[in-house]
Order: C-alpha cells, then sequence, then structure tokens
C-alpha cells in the first residue's frame, strides 16, 4: 500500500467527509486548499498565533501543527460552522457588538478557542478567559473588547466591575 | 515539506515491529507540536512518519505498586487535570498549567516532551524531581532507564531507532510544598530561559526533612543539585538559607556552564527565581 497517500473520513462541522490526503499534508493546508473553507488562517504556521485554530473532538488545536491525516475519525469543527441557518452565534453577535474584531485575521481563531473555553467553563472569569485564548495573537485590538466580547457571549456583564 | 508516508499501527506490537524494520527512516509522532514545527523547517527528513498518538498502551496515569506511571501519549491537558498528579506528582501538574498553549496541551505530550530533548523542556525538571525511570519498549522487550540516561544531550535522544517510550515511572512523593516555575519571554508559548521546580516535606519542627529540586533550560542536559539539596536537608527554612541557597545553586550552575555573556543576567535572575519558588517554605 502506498502510505504517501492516505484515506481519511471525519465529520467536519457537522457532515462526514471521505477522502484521500497525502501523508504530508497538515490539516490548515487540507481545510483551506482541499475544502476551500478560507475561513481557518496560517499566521505563523509554528503555533505560536493561534490564528488556525480549530475544534478537533471539542478541543482547541492548531491546524498547522496537525497533520491532515490525524483527522481521520475526529470530529472536527472550524469558525464556518459556527453561524446557524438563522444567522450568526450568540458568540459572533457578541463579537460584532463589543468591536472585537478591527482586522479580523486572528477572529477565527479566537472565536474557536473562546467556543471550546465555554463548553467546558460556561461562565469563565477573567483570568480564565485569558488562559484559555494566550495561545491567539491579535495585534489590534489589544484584547479588551475580545474579552468583553467573550464575557457577554455568557451572559455575564461587562467591563471591570467587581463581581 | 518533504513528502513522507504516514502510518498509524493499531496497538503497540504493530508499532513495534515497524519500528523494527523501518526504525532508521521513521519519526514517531504523537501530539506533532515539535515534530510538524522540525518537518515544515527542513530539519528532519523522514521516509515514515508512525503516529503513536492513538495507542491505547501509552495512556493513563496511574498509581501502581512500582510508582506512579504516566503513559508518553498522556497529553498536558490530561496532565493538568489529573487528580492523581495533584496528590502525588504537584510540580508535574504545576507545569503542564504554564506549558506553551491551550491548543499544544491540548495535544502535546509528555514523552513527546522528553524525546524531543530540548534543554527548556518543561516536564524534565518535575520528573527530575521525582526520579523518573523512563519505560522503553522494542520488539526485543521492556527495559527501564533512568530520565538522566536517555536526554543524552541538547536535542539528542539516546534511544535506538527501534525503541519508543512508553511511559514514566515516578517516585511518588507526599509533600507539604511544590512548585514549578519559569521566566519566559511572553506568558504563553514562552520557550523557558530558566525553568525549576521542587518539592519539599516540612516536618513537626519546622525542619526540612525532604528536599528535591531541578533546574531546567540552564545546562545542556537534565541533572540533580545534591550539594543544594544537602544544603537545605534538615534546617529551619529561612530566608537568609534559601538566598544562601540560591547563591550556591547560580555558583554551580556557572562551574557547568561557563561565564557567558548571559550570565550577567542568568547569575540574578536564577537566585531570584530560587527565592521565589521556596519563600512560602519560610
Amino acid at each position: 500500500m502506498d502510505q504517501h497517500r492516505v484515506t481519511i473520513t471525519f465529520t467536519l462541522n457537522g457532515k462526514s467527509v471521505t477522502m484521500d490526503v497525502p501523508g504530508a499534508m497538515n490539516a490548515l493546508t487540507l481545510i483551506r486548499e482541499r475544502l476551500k473553507l478560507k475561513g481557518t488562517k496560517e499566521g505563523c504556521g509554528i503555533g505560536e498565533c493561534g490564528a488556525c485554530t480549530i475544534l478537533v473532538e471539542g478541543r482547541a488545536v492548531n491546524a498547522c501543527l496537525m497533520l491532515a491525516a490525524q483527522l481521520d475519525g475526529r470530529d472536527v469543527q472550524t469558525v464556518e460552522g459556527l453561524a446557524h441557518e438563522e444567522g450568526l452565534s450568540l458568540l459572533q453577535e457578541s463579537f460584532v457588538k463589543h468591536h472585537a474584531v478591527q482586522c479580523g485575521f486572528c477572529t477565527p481563531g479566537l472565536l474557536m478557542s473562546a467556543k471550546a473555553l465555554l463548553a467546558e467553563n460556561p461562565c469563565p472569569d477573567k483570568a480564565a478567559i485569558a488562559q484559555a485564548i494566550s495561545g491567539n495573537i491579535c495585534r489590534c485590538t489589544g484584547y479588551q473588547q475580545i474579552f468583553d466580547s467573550i464575557r457577554h457571549a455568557t451572559g455575564a456583564p461587562t467591563g471591570e466591575e467587581k463581581t | 515539506m518533504k513528502d513522507f508516508a504516514y502510518v498509524r499501527p493499531k496497538n503497540l506490537v504493530e508499532a513495534l515491529s515497524f519500528l523494527h524494520e523501518y526504525g532508521h527512516d521513521t519519526k514517531i509522532i504523537a501530539g506533532g507540536t515539535d515534530v510538524v514545527v522540525d518537518l515544515r523547517a527542513g530539519v528532519i527528513k523522514p521516509e515514515y512518519l508512525l503516529d503513536v498518538s492513538r495507542l491505547a498502551e501509552l495512556k493513563g496515569i496511574q498509581l501502581r505498586s512500582d510508582g506512579l506511571w504516566v503513559g508518553a501519549g498522556v497529553t498536558l491537558s490530561e496532565i493538568f487535570s489529573s487528580e492523581v498528579l495533584e496528590c502525588h506528582a504537584p510540580a508535574l501538574k504545576k507545569c503542564a498549567a504554564t506549558f506553551a498553549s491551550k491548543q499544544i496541551r491540548n495535544v502535546a505530550t509528555i514523552g513527546g516532551n522528553v524525546a524531543h530533548c530540548s534543554p527548556c523542556a518543561d516536564t524534565i525538571p518535575p520528573l527530575v524531581i521525582h526520579d523518573a525511570d523512563v519505560v522503553l519498549a522494542s520488539i526485543n522487550g521492556i527495559r527501564q532507564l533512568p530520565l538522566e540516561h536517555v536526554v543524552s544531550g541538547p536535542y539528542t535522544c539516546a534511544l535506538p531507532d527501534q525503541e519508543i517510550i512508553m511511559g514514566f515511572i515516578l517516585k511518588p512523593a507526599a509533600v507539604t510544598h511544590a512548585d514549578f516555575q519559569k521566566i519566559g519571554r511572553r506568558k504563553a508559548l514562552a520557550t523557558a530561559r530558566i525553568s525549576m521546580s521542587y518539592m519539599a516535606r516540612k516536618d513537626f519542627r519546622g525542619k526540612i526533612s525532604f528536599f528535591r529540586f531541578s533546574l531546567g533550560a540552564c545546562t545542556p542536559t537534565p541533572r540533580q543539585w545534591p550539594m543544594v539539596e544537602e544544603l537545605l536537608a534538615g534546617k529551619v527554612p529561612t530566608e537568609n538559607l534559601i538566598w544562601k541557597a540560591a547563591r550556591l545553586l547560580s555558583e554551580k550552575m556557572i562551574e557547568i556552564t561557563g561565564r557567558r555573556s548571559s550570565t550577567v543576567y542568568k547569575e540574578p535572575a536564577i537566585q531570584g527565581l530560587f527565592v521565589k519558588m521556596l519563600y512560602p517554605m519560610v
């Protein structure tokens, strides 16, 4: 068997996908170039910026550091899977409302890190949010608006008020 | 990235048979957080990539009769959420809290962190203070080596190509104090410039009845610091005593590395971090 190509089957944003991929292809290239889902970004390509964050089995991972072949049998979510037919998700709405997006390059990765956090901890405090998104770099916003967006998406009041 | 074949064995025996035949041309991948970076940079150019991330034999954290077992395939996230480690190896759990980023912790494994042999690997100082043995498997059987014998040089792993790290056996310890501290350029994802870990027990008289310490990122390979441990053993920890131990530590470190341009920074930084880490004992 030629193992330079691998057949993989995985669930992508709720739909089952089967395809042949080169063994040496990373998950990010598969998502962007083969599946044409351009929401997931490549920033640094070495796991430092978090722009390529996707969820695998509900856990945030860097798609640039994972091989496409390693997605076999897994449940994968990209930023394209967040919105539903009626519109954006609460989390996305919150990012819009609180001006958490400037250039937008980091946004898909931050949304995915935030989604993983909220699934694990529906009411995170500021420290928990900082811990969850410390692997995502944003060079525009200064992060405050991102903190506000994630806190607001949980129904908690925003800002720096004491709780 | 050079083309390579991707192989995912169903079980350990299949992995070991593959390594027996093709080990020389194979690189093992688990979380991929170091391997994929090296593949991309062209630092490694294997013919085969053997994916061990799903091998059940490399999983699990258990207190067994021969010690505390931590499987090589255990991720840093799993270490962080382990109650067994909280109780029996708290410094290891603490190092997982600040390891890289959430995305990396979710896939990076302790076996990979050790096998990569970076002098600044975060899991190594906590493993050293627990006198960790590395459990190695090949088609010929299983053997156990002290961690210091496996990490033989910076980015140099002493293992033959046919062998795989199955896991680690730590000496569990009931301690009153334990910590892991590091200094990097950024809170998340920072490569440790200096890291250190300790555990200690204070007896009813307030004396240090047990003390283990290890320093990371400052010397080419992991090592124990018996002189620092001997200085503190049996004494009541005071601020003065901890400073004395800190000065001894930096002196011994410089004996190993020689005075380099970075020593001007590292000497006071090591002392400061050591005192900060041990201060809760005072």
